[in-house]
């Protein structure tokens, strides 16, 4: 076969369909990589518009511009839009787009979910946009602290739509996160090692395991406040054995790592571009690999620092001092790493380069106003005023959107395939850093002088009047910049003439295809010894081409990839993927029910939608199972390997293992916010405790105790190909006992809107109660599979899926029931 | 998987410790005066202190030698984490030997 024929029936395999409809039904990163981002640009552009309100609004003093509710709606929309709508999702488009090509494969792991990940996020991200233009939008700040955002004190609608809104958005996050580990663990091309995978990957796959394991408390935090809402469950009420501060633990919890979730993927870009901008390799590789792992854990340690003035004692107070300083180490050698590498190489001041140079000025500067704030009383100084918005200011634009700004421009070739040839980007670059140093440094000298942040207006003779007219000037320029990145990236990608394939002459994967790239990626899976393997083999793309690696005849005519060792990459399984649905488009919509129908309080809705969302992944997952047993497939070079279908931990096995992280993060965030309660919050004890009787702890024992002995006397029948009734009954059996525990705790706690107790423990049962019933649903749909001949002695890999839901689900079970019947049984 | 647990674990295990002394201390400081075994609030915290910074370094002596990985860049991540999370141990914690616990 040649190399034409081998692209057309490749093509005829990958391709999404053709026009409009194949929006709806693509599953490909490519393009599902590409409509993240723009709909990510579409709300930054938005974001950008309200930073320009903003700067309209404080130009001058007194200003009668807007109501002040319309400005608190203004830059409580500016904050979130930026945070949860544009940087997030951009990292997660421009990984879904690029991390295959970077890996060697050719799709990720699970492209429905990296589909249905996106119709969340349009759908939850436009839920917001319409909240913002009905004028019913959130407006207590993008931190949404009570009691601000409690019934008592917003009573509108307008905080329902961000808990809501941005939980509905998060299932995005989580999506992409649980993806995007799997595929870098086990989606290389054959012989990448962990030691060869390009350093972009490793950050990829530090930033997915903080998302899995950053978003959970506020996810949690988001649920309890719309609990205490909706049903006046008081968590964070002081009068009922709540407590606000809870709420600031779990936000900060989030959203500290989040700050380190938004650098470091730009800090993967700079990595990957700074050393072919110099012409050389990048310096010390395990130094920034192992930083990059650093800086992830030590930034889950630093969440007090943003309450250092919530009257916490002094020695919690020395301890996050001192980590939050620490966290400068591993970030200094990043920056001593790329400054190195500058100084091996031969830089060439391409517009990336620029934009890395203004990267490396701006975060710097962000950086050690950082280590000013880390500085308890510098901090309770500048606490709520300017200083601290234009200090996070430095920190996201210059260490996010500047790097980005880069990213933007070194892979446009390759996304257009086109050589750029309008130039109204490197007028662009000096418009918009001159523009936000002159905002931004002004903004830190306003804080300085007291000015507070969120006022919405201030008097004339304060001293502020032409600090804040500077910056508003200087807003407006970096605006007009942003314009002409727009025009500049418009123009190149309709008007410019065809590129080359490599115009940087770059070392990594993403150079060795066509551009823009066809739907497979790659006509055959090279076998990668090498970081750079196009500096150690420049032939290498055309060998790709001839179809020499592996895959590369499609002789069997379904979309297939390589599964590979974790380690050391030998390739290990052949997975197939699905083809085009509009299955992922649909569950989004459906799923939107649920939100839908507790944001205007339609509760029949929920129970509708949520059968909804069951059937469908009930379809989606029986479409995944395969029924005969196709033994050894040639995968090319003479080797045979299996069907991941037909392995012991299938790709399904390993989503849900990551998943079940998040979830356990899930259920200690909600662990730590009862032991919060118990220990800090006033007005406890509780004036009446649950007294475990007989039938709760007893039904929860035999749950607890039955459900591991079935599962595995399940595998060991299945190995043996027997079947399967009886050990299914018994676990069965085992599960229902365990949401039979949690309805017991449901009908004999204490209310559940008395006291925090009461609703804590309602909330420990519901979550027992719905991961007794997902695994009760795992297990009816396991017995169909089997009955209709998808189990087989080969093919056990969806038995071991449910196991691990199951274990999970019986220790969950455990540490519930301790922590719900303890304190009765010791009172 | 056993190279990303090598390289994951010391990290991981200083937040948990990190977390967990900071928690204690919220619990100490919740019920002043209690005492466990004879020891004071202070000295249970130094204690803590004290068992993370010895498990932090047995991981270090553990991923350089008996448990290293075979592979030399896994190996080389696994004891630069190990080493930073020693580092970290005793940087981020040390105030418990020089401020009062629940002032």
């Amino acid at each position: 076969m040649n190399v034409l024929a081998r692209h057309r029936a490749l093509q005829r395999i990958w391709a999404s369909e053709p026009g409009f409809r194949g929006w709806f039904t693509t599953v490909n990163h490519n393009d599902l990589g590409r409509m993240f981002m723009a709909a990510s640009i579409c709300f930054f552009i938005i974001g950008g518009l309200l930073a320009m309100l903003i700067r309209a609004q404080l130009a001058t003093p007194r200003s009668a511009f807007m109501e002040p509710e319309t400005y608190a709606q203004v830059f409580t929309m500016h904050g979130t839009i930026m945070m949860f709508l544009f940087a997030i999702p951009l990292f997660e488009g421009f990984t879904v787009y690029m991390l295959p090509k970077m890996l060697g494969t050719r799709d990720l792991a699970y492209p429905r979910l990296s589909a249905y990940g996106f119709w969340c996020y349009a759908f939850g991200g436009s839920m917001l946009i319409v909240a913002l233009l009905a004028g019913i939008a959130p407006d207590s700040g993008w931190f949404m602290y009570p009691p601000l955002t409690s019934k008592l004190n917003s009573h509108g609608i307008n905080t329902d739509f961000w808990l809501i809104g941005i939980t509905f958005v998060e299932i995005s996050a989580i999506s992409a996160a649980v993806e995007i580990v799997v595929s870098v663990l086990r989606f290389r091309a054959p012989g990448m090692s962990l030691a060869s995978m390009p350093v972009y990957a490793w950050y990829a796959l530090v930033v997915a395991v903080m998302i899995l394991t950053g978003f959970p408390p506020l996810i949690l935090g988001s649920i309890l406040l719309e609990l205490e809402r909706a049903f006046g469950m008081p968590f964070f009420q002081v009068s009922a054995g709540g407590d606000s501060l809870l709420w600031q633990h779990l936000f900060w919890l989030f959203g500290h790592p989040e700050v380190y979730i938004i650098f470091l993927p730009a800090a993967g870009v700079i990595s990957t571009i700074l050393p072919v901008m110099a012409r050389t390799t990048l310096l010390g590789y395990g130094w920034v690999v192992a930083s990059a792992i650093a800086l992830a854990v030590l930034s889950f340690g630093l969440w007090v620092h943003h309450m250092f003035t919530t009257g916490i004692p002094h020695l919690g107070l020395a301890f996050f001092s001192a980590a939050s300083t620490l966290v400068a180490v591993p970030t200094g050698i990043q920056v001593f790493a790329w400054i190195g590498t500058l100084w091996k190489g031969r830089p060439k001041m391409h517009l990336p380069m620029r934009w890395l140079i203004a990267f490396f000025a701006t975060f710097v500067i962000g950086g050690l106003t950082g280590v000013m704030v880390a500085v308890v009383p510098f901090d309770w100084q500048v606490h709520d005023t300017h200083f601290i918005v234009a200090h996070l200011h430095y920190v996201l634009v210059g260490g996010f959107v500047f790097p980005m700004l880069a990213a933007l421009y070194y892979w446009l070739p390759q996304v257009t395939g086109r050589r750029r040839f309008f130039k109204l980007g490197e007028v662009a670059f000096w418009l918009i850093f001159l523009g936000f140093h002159v905002t931004f440094l002004a903004v830190h000298w306003a804080g300085l002088v007291g000015m507070r942040r969120r006022i919405f207006t201030y008097e004339s003779g304060q001293g502020w009047e032409v600090i804040n007219l500077v910056s508003s000037i200087g807003s407006f320029v970096m605006a007009i910049g942003f314009a002409m990145v727009v025009v500049d990236i418009a123009f190149n990608v309709w008007a410019a003439n065809r590129g080359s394939r490599d115009p940087w002459r770059a070392g990594t994967l993403e150079w060795a295809m066509p551009t823009p790239s066809p739907a497979y990626n790659f006509a055959s899976l090279p076998w990668i010894d090498a970081r750079d393997p196009l500096y150690r083999d420049p032939e290498l793309p055309a060998r790709i081409a001839r179809g020499e690696g592996l895959l590369g005849d499609p002789a069997r005519g379904r979309r297939e990839t390589l599964t590979v060792d974790v380690a050391s990459g030998k390739p290990d399984a052949i997975v197939v993927f699905p083809g085009n649905t509009v299955l992922p488009i649909v569950m989004a919509f459906v799923t939107g029910g649920i939100f839908v129908g507790m944001l205007l309080k339609i509760y029949w809705l929920i129970p509708i939608a949520a059968a909804g969302v069951l059937a469908l992944a009930l379809r989606w997952a029986w479409s995944q199972g395969a029924r005969p047993d196709e033994g050894m497939l040639p995968a090319g070079h003479g080797l045979s390997l299996p069907l991941a279908s037909a392995s012991l931990a299938p790709p399904g096995w390993w989503g849900s293992l990551f998943l079940l992280v998040a979830d356990a993060v899930f259920f200690g965030s909600l662990l730590f916010g009862y032991a919060f309660l118990w220990t800090v919050a006033p007005n406890w004890p509780p004036p009446e405790f649950l007294v475990p009787g007989l039938a709760g702890p007893g039904l929860g024992l035999a749950g607890i105790i039955l459900m591991p002995l079935a599962t595995r006397l399940s595998e060991a029948r299945l190995k043996d190909g027997r079947p399967l009734a009886v050990p299914l009954g018994l676990l069965f059996v085992g599960t229902m006992s365990v949401a039979l525990a949690a309805v017991v705790v449901m009908v004999t706690a204490p209310g559940h809107d008395s006291h925090a107790y009461g609703a804590t423990l309602w909330v420990l049962s519901g979550y027992l109660l719905l991961h007794a019933a997902v695994v009760g649903v795992m297990i009816l749909f396991i017995a169909a599979q089997a009955r209709a001949g998808y189990l087989s002695k080969e093919r056990r890999g969806a038995l071991r899926i449910v196991r691990l839901w199951s274990d999970y689900t019986a220790t969950v079970a455990a540490i519930s029931l301790i922590a719900i019947y303890l304190p009765g049984a010791l009172a | 998987m056993i190279e990303i647990l090598r390289m994951a674990t010391p990290l991981t295990v200083w937040l948990a410790g990190f977390s967990g002394i900071y928690g204690l201390h919220g619990l100490l400081c919740s019920a002043r005066g209690a005492w466990l075994f004879g020891l004071t609030g202070n000295m249970l915290l130094v204690l803590a202190w004290l068992l993370l910074v010895l498990l932090q370094a047995a991981l270090l002596y553990g991923l350089s030698y008996r448990f290293a990985s075979p592979a030399p860049f896994c190996r080389w991540v696994s004891m630069a984490a190990a080493a930073a999370s020693l580092v970290a141990s005793l940087w981020s914690l040390f105030p418990v030997v020089a401020i009062s616990h629940c002032l």
